[in-house]
């Protein structure tokens, strides 16, 4: 054989060898996982490297704070919320549980950043329509109700503080956190895995998620499911960042053939419309959390104007017939093949 | 350089100018018809790249690539647009493919294979440019087995057109050590 | 003696360059998506793995009732599940990497992966 020959099928050899280790390369899975019901939910724990950590002692630490947030803070079953929302009824001074506190001092941001949008103080109006049970069930509240509730309603301004020390100044007022707590759990739960040494992990609670640190050779890797099912597409995340999402799929119940769900707009008093779901990426997860639930309820024209006055970077909402996002966002997600391009809306 | 240089430098500049003009305005014929598939066009002026490689050798196909790539995009007025940065990755992409090929032609290796190889080196060039560089879409990849389909037929063509030319007798007085058909 | 001067190493490249576009179309249009196995999790147990192999159907239970999963060659399918609103169902074949199905009553995820390394987390 001549030299040029030797040389052609060496040079094509290595071509093929070049395409062939391209599509290879794949190794071990560099995480391990752990899964359970806590805070009345699918909690998920990926734990970042594997075999480095005492799992059991992770699972029980996680698990214990988990239902002790779960119970302290709960809407409707007894607990130091429940306990506070009969003391602000009284409208008399009394010392709050210390738990509630920070959920207290969270909501009336929240309340402030959006404007009135996300509205803790409304817990009688969530609970008017069937939402204060584990399954949510109607009748939904009638007119008269409904009017009765949306005049001069409570809100998080209605709290007297002073240290330890609240009162109640409104009489429908009863505190709902849902939208906030799963985010300030998250938080609390990163924070308890930082003192356990754990330097990599995603925490996911029911879907809404939290990354503390990173493999230090590649970026987190998360599967977005889409509202309506199937998947959205997916995304990388980098340390610290917290994917939240609001939607109507999460709770509800179908009403003489409407499906009313969980996610009340305090301008109405009736289920938000327009947006199936709406997912924030934010470092702050309590942040992240009350912003998915604000800009569903904000609406398909206003959510990006309620972005950008929360400090919302990374946003997207589902609509009827179309994915909305911000431009960053836009940029970090992998869409499926099989959807529709995001249409991009500026930041006012 | 196996590929015959011929003796006179001058007589051998002139030669690259006159085929790089000739490149040039084939480019810009080829501009003006509407491709039916966007992104697809026959890549003819390939045909002169390919002469200048088996008459004049390597260095002179480059010389003439180059020239072509940036005379057409000054004309054409997309001189460090975007177009122009994909024609010349293009363009360094097939020049490479050609490098490495030229020392078995002629006597293994033929015109519509160094074609195809380099057509498809063209293309892989332009997209890898085009998806690192200007568009990192995702579903970007999805495009490019289409356009490495088009580089195979459009390669083909164009090696039998060169194939064609390189035959025809008033080049074939420029080959003059190649060697005879066995 | 042929009119265009072809050579074996023509041959070479045209068969060579054929392959490499019938390749891309495999790799574009069936990825690595062919999913090969499907992840079961459910909460309190660890992660258990089915290969995508031949047509079975398995039954998980979980605290709501019965959740009846469908396996055929390179897809998988929640197929009856509790939940009030069908979620698990809706998501339909699970058939490309990474595609994802949610049980929530039965505290169930279910997710197909191909050859790609797999995701570290789903956000529902």
């Amino acid at each position: 054989m001549s030299t040029e020959s030797r040389m052609l099928i060496r040079a094509l050899t290595l071509l093929l060898a070049a395409s062939l280790l391209t599509a290879c390369g794949r190794d071990e899975p560099d995480t391990e996982q752990l899964s359970f019901y806590a805070f009345g939910t699918l909690v998920e724990l990926t734990l970042h490297p594997p075999g480095a950590y005492d799992i059991e002692q992770i699972e029980s630490a996680v698990q214990d704070e988990l239902e002790v947030l779960h119970r302290s803070w709960h809407a409707w079953e007894p607990g130091s919320l429940g306990r506070t929302n009969e003391l602000l009824a009284l409208q008399g001074e009394f010392s709050a549980p210390p738990s509630v506190l920070p959920l207290i001092e969270r909501g009336r941001e929240m309340e402030d950043l959006s404007g009135g949008l996300f509205n803790p103080a409304l817990g009688k109006l969530v609970a008017a329509w069937g939402f204060h049970q584990d399954e949510p069930a109607g009748p939904p509240p009638d007119a008269a109700t409904l009017d009765a509730l949306l005049d001069n309603p409570p809100g998080m301004g209605d709290i007297e503080r002073n240290g330890v020390r609240l009162r109640g100044t409104h009489p429908d007022l009863q505190l709902d956190f849902g939208g906030l707590a799963k985010g300030l759990a998250v938080e609390r739960v990163l924070e308890l895995l930082g003192e356990l040494g754990v330097e990599a992990a995603i925490f996911n609670a029911g879907g809404d998620l939290m990354t503390l640190g990173r493999p230090q050779e590649r970026a987190w890797r998360v599967r977005i499911r889409h509202p309506r099912g199937g998947t959205l597409g997916s995304i990388e995340l980098g340390a610290g960042e917290a994917l939240f999402t609001s939607g109507d799929y999460e709770r509800g119940y179908d009403w003489e053939g409407e499906y009313i769900h969980h996610v009340i707009d305090p301008r109405s008093g009736r289920p938000s419309q327009g947006v199936a779901s709406a997912t924030v990426l934010h470092h702050d997860p309590a942040l992240a959390d009350g912003a998915a639930t604000t800009l569903m309820i904000a609406g398909p024209e206003a959510w990006p104007e309620y972005a950008r006055r929360m400090g919302v970077e990374y946003a997207l909402l589902v609509l009827d017939d179309r994915i909305e996002a911000t431009a960053g966002l836009a940029e970090r997600v992998a869409l499926d093949p099989d959807h529709e391009p995001l249409v991009v809306r500026e930041l006012p | 350089m196996p590929g015959n240089p011929p003796p006179d430098p001058a007589q051998r500049d002139r030669a690259i100018a006159a085929l790089a003009a000739i490149a040039i305005g084939i480019q810009i014929l080829e501009a003006a018809i509407p491709s039916p598939v966007p992104g697809i066009k026959p890549g003819l002026a390939n045909i002169v790249t390919l002469v200048a490689l088996l008459v004049l050798g390597w260095r002179a196909a480059a010389a003439v690539t180059l020239i072509r790539v940036l005379g057409s995009s000054l004309l054409l007025g997309t001189l460090l647009s975007p177009a122009f940065w994909l024609s010349l990755a293009g363009a360094i992409a097939s020049l490479a493919m050609l490098a490495v090929l030229r020392p078995l032609a002629p006597r293994h290796l033929g015109p519509v294979g160094l074609a195809i190889a380099a057509a498809l080196a063209h293309t892989s060039g332009q997209f890898l440019l085009a998806w690192a560089v200007i568009i990192p879409h995702p579903n970007l990849p999805l495009l490019l087995p289409p356009l490495l389909l088009a580089a195979l037929i459009t390669g083909g063509l164009t090696g039998i057109l060169a194939a064609h030319v390189l035959g025809d007798p008033r080049i074939q007085r420029h080959v003059r050590t190649r060697k005879s058909d066995p | 003696m042929n009119p265009i001067g072809l050579r074996w190493g023509d041959a070479v490249i045209g068969a060579l360059a054929s392959a490499l576009v019938i390749a891309a179309f495999a790799l574009a249009y069936f990825p690595a998506g062919g999913a090969r196995v499907l992840v079961i999790s459910q909460a309190g147990a660890a992660p258990q793995h089915e290969p995508l192999d031949r047509r079975r159907t398995l039954e998980v239970t979980g605290p709501a009732g019965i959740t009846r999963i469908e396996i055929e060659p390179g897809r998988a399918r929640c197929a009856e599940s509790p939940g009030y609103r069908n979620i698990c169902e809706g998501s339909g074949w699970l058939q490309a990497h990474g595609d994802i199905a949610v049980s929530l009553p039965n505290r169930l995820t279910l997710q197909v992966l191909g050859s790609e390394p797999g995701f570290d987390s789903l956000h529902y």
